[in-house]
Order: structure tokens, then C-alpha cells, then sequence
């Protein structure tokens, strides 16, 4: 079934190379903003406002408050609106306070975290905490965001910056494959100033003398870089590497399973296969093949958990680890990602 | 809840609650459309309650029904509950029996003498690969389908035997059917193309996902789905039959306050500097 792949490859290729002017350009997630549920006085006052002011959408509200012809009925279920509006602007105060009892205990906890968990550009620490563990995911993934250029480790800097301390951390704790995912591909357009972050970051953990190998591999282009750029890849020791890093970002998900199921379409009309060959066994194999095996664990960096388009073939049992309010990369949570899941316990169906 | 009973009037009491709180959030205007549960952790229950595990589930589905029915009255138009993954067939057979059995005797309960279907109008659908069940089960399967056909308020999905990568399959599967068949051709294959033929296509798409028992993962469940952008994930580290109405009513709130405020966000973009603004407004 090589051919699959090859038509598939063809069709991913393609897109980038006229796609990014031409595709219309969908914005990231909104993740990373200001935290809605962290409430301020002017916050306070303007769920008030909004709660009491915002006409309602509901068909169910607008169809009753329409129909009931009469004057008096029409104030009477004026004032039943109002009503659970006034209840409605309350419940949300509740809500607010808690959140906002919640979100301080949250953010503190994170700050003492990070204070007791550093890992001062050594990798033996690194090697240290994660010898407790009983075991440790083969595949790490990680959903990375582009924060805006104002904001303290934003811009294309600051994901470079923490793409490469994630990848010099999992080498350093004995990972072997990373996936790297970012919704909308700044780290594989930007593969080589990717490569000079990682062997900054790399040598000044190990040293500059001693800067361990890695490959990138990009699926999406069908790629693979050793080490930094301008290092000859005939040298047969540079494939030797201590981690595979895979940049994958919104293309790799649902896009690719629709060009998969177009070139099986292509081939069934040409009757060169046949429906009954598309089965789980093959659409899993062209999907290792295309975009990469199933990782064993995600960890995510943002206030609450959103996928963000991660391919969805590829999180069937994946076990997912992020802390809430946290909007940093940092080692703690990457720590404590890798120790939750030395714990879980993976049954399936069972 | 069920001991509540005893206590005369608490019973009217908290269902008074909870229907006042279901008119509170619908005024929101910011309610799932498509709630996804996973009704994880029956067995644990039954083995720390000191139960049968046919309790357990038992138990589940109670909770399964007076959370549906909090969701149904808050305006959520669609639920989708994973009730047996096509990888529960390795379980025990007995257990396996007892499941179907369960399954059965849920579904029939929910059509003759729930009120539920009747009162919110709700149409069943039993999603997954059913050619994997028994003669009998299917049978009910259809009666339950044909009875509930022609409600249009809500609808209920129950996952039964399911995956989501089977799903997916059979969906890739049907359009190459179609291709083949010449409706469209394979260059207009797009995202829509396969939601549509997922078997939750033309329902709204999912916006909430609800597991319980700490369990951080989806474990095949409407991966398609809920890996899309702005889907909100709430895995909870309770029993499923201790996840009541009032936790589900938490999470409704937390939805409906996430929601008021985003739709508003560019308002907000700004906090520091909208409250400065609204302090000098305010003098």
C-alpha cells in the first residue's frame, strides 16, 4: 500500500508550497489570554452588566416572550425573565468568587512548585527525579502555544525557547521520541532557527563539547534534519541520536485523514483496491506511517485543557496531564506530567 | 439522593431547585448544545459500597438519568453516553451478560414508563457497531428507535458497542461508497464530508466532554469530535454514580460563565485597562 502513501504525501507536500498565502488563515485557540475566569472588580461589575443586558439568543425565551399576546402577560413574563436574570447575575458572583479563591490557590501552588522542582541546566537532577518513576511514556507529545510577541516568552523566541528546553529535558530523562505539536506550524516553518534553539539549550546543559544528537523529523514534508544545520549528514555517527522530535501542527490531524480517505476514494474508482480493503489495520498503518505512532502521554501548558486539532487518530488511549491556571512551560509540570502518568494504570475495555 | 426521600417534602424541595436552576442557566443563553459522557467507575463504586457489580451499574444509570434530565432542562439539545466500548467485550462473560441485560431493561425503562422521553421529547439513537450485539438486544434496539423516531426536542445517543476509531472508519468507509457511487468527487471530500458521516453527523457538534474517576484519558471515545479547537474537556475525580446534579449543575455554570465572557472578549481583551476605564467612568 505504498502507493497511499505516496499519493498522500504528494497531496501534504503540495499544500504547503502554495498553501500559507493562499489558505485563509484561522486563529489559535484563545487559550492563552487573559484567564476569563479570573475576576477583578471591573470584571465583577460587568458580568453584572452583561448577565442583566445581554438580550437572549434562546428561540425557546424569544418564541414565549412573542407569542403571549396580551399586555399583562407579556410584563408577566417580563418579569419572570428578569427574574432568573437577577438569579442568573448571582449565580455567576458565586461563581466568581470561588473561581477567584480557586485561581489564587491554584497559582500559588504552581509558584511553589516551580520553586521546589528546578532543574539549574543539570541534567543529573533531571536524571535523579525520574529514576523514582516506575516507568516512563516512549512517546511524549506536547501541545505548544504562540503566545503573542508583547507577552514574556512570546513570539516565535519564546516557542522556540521552550520547545528546545522540552526537548533537552526528555533527553535528558531517557525519552526517546518527542512530538511536538503547535496548531499552526511556527516550529516546522521555522525548523532551522529550531535547531540552532536546541543546540543552545542542549550545550549549555551538557556543555558545548559534548551536545548529545537529534533528529527532527518534520511528517508533514515527508523530512528529516540531524543536528544543527550546515553539519554534513554523511558522517554515519550523526544518525545516532538520543531523541526523535516530531513537529506536527493542525495540517497532520484532521486534514490528513481527509486526504487519506481522497487518494482511497481515488483508488477505489479505479478500482485499483478494493472497499472492503479499508479497515482499521490499514487506516492505522497509513497513519503511523504519515504522521506517527499513537504517544503514550500529552502534556499541555494552558489554563484548561483543549485539544487544539492534535491529530485525532493518534489519542485513542493517550493519557493527558496539564495543571490548571498554569500557562507556562515549565519543568514542574513536565515533571509531574511524567510522574502522574508512572501511576496510571492502562486497561483497555477491561 | 435516593435517602433523601425519607424526609417529607425535601424531595419536592430539590427537584423545585433543580428546575429553578435549569431556568436560570437557560437564560444564559450559553448552554452546551452536545454533552459527551463517560460514566466511568460503576465498578469501583460497587467494590468500595461492598456490591454486586451489577449495583454498580445499576447505580450508573440512575445517575445517568437524573443528570440527563438536569441537562435536557437547562436546553442541552443533544447527549452522547458511552455505554459499552467494543473493547468491553473482553470482559468477563457474565459480566458481559449483565451489561446487555442491563442495557436492555435500561433501554425499555426509558421508553415505556420514563417520563424523560416523553417529556423532553427526546429521540433515541443507539450509535456504534451493532452488528456486533445480540439478536435479541438489537431487537429492542429498534423498537426503542421506531417508538422515540418522530420526538424532535433532544436527542440521545447512546454509544453501544462503540469506538471512536471504529467510527471513524466506517465513516472513511462510507465516503468512498459515495465517491464510487459518483455523488461527489473525491477532490470535494472535505472536514464536513466526514462529520456528516460520522454517527454523530448533523447533530450539533460536541462542546462539552464529561469524564468521572480521574481517569485522564478518552479512551477511544469521540476522538474525531473532541479534538477539535474550543472543546471543553471536564474529567472529574469522582465515581460516576456519585457524579450527581449538583456537580453537573457546576459544570453547566462554569460553561455558561466561560461562555458570557468570551463572546464578550473584546471587551475584555484589555482587563487592566478596561478597569481603569471603568474606575475614571465610575468618579
Amino acid at each position: 500500500m505504498d502507493k497511499i502513501q505516496e499519493r498522500v504525501l504528494e497531496a501534504t507536500i503540495a499544500d504547503t508550497d502554495v498553501g500559507q498565502g493562499k489558505q485563509e488563515h484561522i486563529p489559535p485557540p484563545t487559550n492563552s489570554k487573559n484567564n476569563p475566569a479570573k475576576p477583578s472588580l471591573y470584571n465583577m461589575t460587568a458580568t453584572a452588566e452583561i448577565a442583566m443586558l445581554k438580550p437572549s439568543g434562546n428561540d425557546a425565551v424569544e418564541a414565549k416572550m412573542k407569542t403571549s399576546s396580551s399586555t399583562w402577560a407579556k410584563s408577566s413574563n417580563k418579569l419572570e425573565y428578569l427574574f432568573y436574570k437577577t438569579l442568573l447575575t448571582i449565580l455567576y458572583m458565586i461563581y466568581a468568587c470561588v473561581r477567584y479563591a480557586k485561581y489564587q490557590y491554584n497559582r500559588t501552588k504552581i509558584q511553589i512548585l516551580n520553586l521546589a522542582y528546578s532543574p539549574s541546566n543539570t541534567p543529573q537532577l533531571i536524571r535523579q527525579d525520574v529514576l523514582k518513576f516506575q516507568k516512563l511514556p516512549k512517546r511524549l507529545a506536547t501541545i505548544l502555544e504562540f503566545k503573542s510577541e508583547g507577552d514574556v516568552g512570546g513570539g516565535l523566541g519564546g516557542l522556540i525557547n521552550d520547545g528546545s528546553e522540552l526537548v533537552t529535558w526528555s533527553i535528558s530523562a531517557g525519552i526517546k521520541h518527542l512530538t511536538l505539536y503547535d496548531y499552526d506550524g511556527h516550529l516546522k516553518k521555522n525548523v532551522d532557527e529550531f535547531r540552532k534553539g536546541i543546540h543552545h539549550k542542549l550545550s549549555k546543559y551538557y556543555g558545548p563539547s559534548n551536545v548529545p544528537k537529534f533528529a527532527i523529523r518534520i511528517p508533514q514534508w515527508n523530512k528529516v534534519y540531524f543536528n544543527l544545520p550546515g553539519t554534513a549528514p554523511s558522517d554515519p555517527d550523526s544518525k545516532k541520536v538520543a531523541l526523535e522530535v516530531s513537529l506536527l501542527s493542525n495540517r497532520d490531524g484532521r486534514e490528513t485523514i481527509v486526504d487519506l480517505t481522497k487518494t482511497m476514494a481515488d483508488l477505489c474508482v479505479n478500482n485499483e483496491m478494493k472497499l472492503s480493503d479499508i479497515t482499521m489495520k490499514l487506516v492505522d498503518s497509513e497513519l503511523t506511517q504519515l504522521v506517527g505512532p499513537e504517544p503514550d502521554l500529552l502534556l499541555y501548558f494552558g489554563p484548561s485543557l483543549d485539544l487544539q486539532g492534535f491529530p485525532p487518530w493518534h489519542i485513542r488511549l493517550t493519557e493527558f496531564y496539564w495543571e490548571e491556571d498554569n500557562d507556562q512551560v515549565t519543568y514542574s509540570v513536565f515533571i509531574r506530567g511524567l510522574k502522574s502518568y508512572s501511576t496510571c494504570k492502562i486497561n483497555v475495555g477491561k | 439522593m435516593t435517602d433523601s426521600s425519607s424526609f417529607p417534602g425535601l424531595q419536592q424541595a430539590l427537584t423545585a431547585c433543580k428546575n429553578l436552576f435549569a431556568h436560570v442557566i437557560r437564560v444564559s443563553d450559553c448552554v452546551p448544545q452536545h454533552v459527551a459522557f463517560i460514566m466511568d467507575g460503576n465498578r469501583r463504586w460497587a467494590k468500595k459500597e461492598h456490591v454486586e457489580v451489577k449495583e454498580g451499574h445499576n447505580a450508573g444509570f440512575h445517575s445517568m438519568s437524573r443528570v440527563l434530565e438536569l441537562c435536557y432542562e437547562s436546553g442541552v439539545s443533544t447527549a452522547t453516553v458511552f455505554a459499552f466500548s467494543i473493547e468491553n467485550f473482553k470482559r468477563s462473560p457474565i459480566e458481559v451478560d449483565s451489561l446487555m441485560n442491563l442495557a436492555r431493561n435500561g433501554i425499555r425503562q426509558v421508553v415505556q414508563n420514563g417520563e424523560m422521553a416523553e417529556k423532553h421529547g427526546i429521540k433515541i439513537n443507539v450509535i456504534g457497531d451493532r452488528s456486533l450485539l445480540p439478536d435479541d438486544v438489537i431487537k429492542e434496539i429498534e423498537a426503542a428507535e421506531s417508538i422515540t423516531r418522530n420526538n424532535k426536542r433532544a436527542v440521545l445517543n447512546i454509544c453501544f458497542p462503540y469506538t471512536g476509531r471504529d467510527e471513524l472508519v466506517h465513516a472513511i468507509h462510507q465516503v468512498v461508497q459515495e465517491v464510487k457511487n459518483g455523488d461527489y468527487k473525491s477532490t470535494e471530500v472535505n472536514e464536513t464530508i466526514i462529520d456528516d458521516n460520522l454517527y454523530t453527523g448533523h447533530l450539533p457538534p460536541v462542546d462539552l466532554l464529561v469524564r468521572t474517576s480521574g481517569v485522564t484519558r478518552l479512551s477511544d471515545f469521540l476522538i474525531w469530535q473532541v479534538s477539535r479547537k474550543g472543546v471543553n474537556i471536564e474529567f472529574l475525580d469522582c465515581l460516576w454514580p456519585d457524579f450527581g446534579t449538583i456537580k453537573m449543575a457546576w459544570i453547566l455554570l462554569k460553561f455558561a460563565f466561560k461562555g458570557t465572557f468570551l463572546s464578550v472578549d473584546p471587551d475584555l481583551e484589555d482587563s487592566e485597562r478596561g478597569e481603569e476605564a471603568y474606575l475614571k467612568k465610575s468618579k
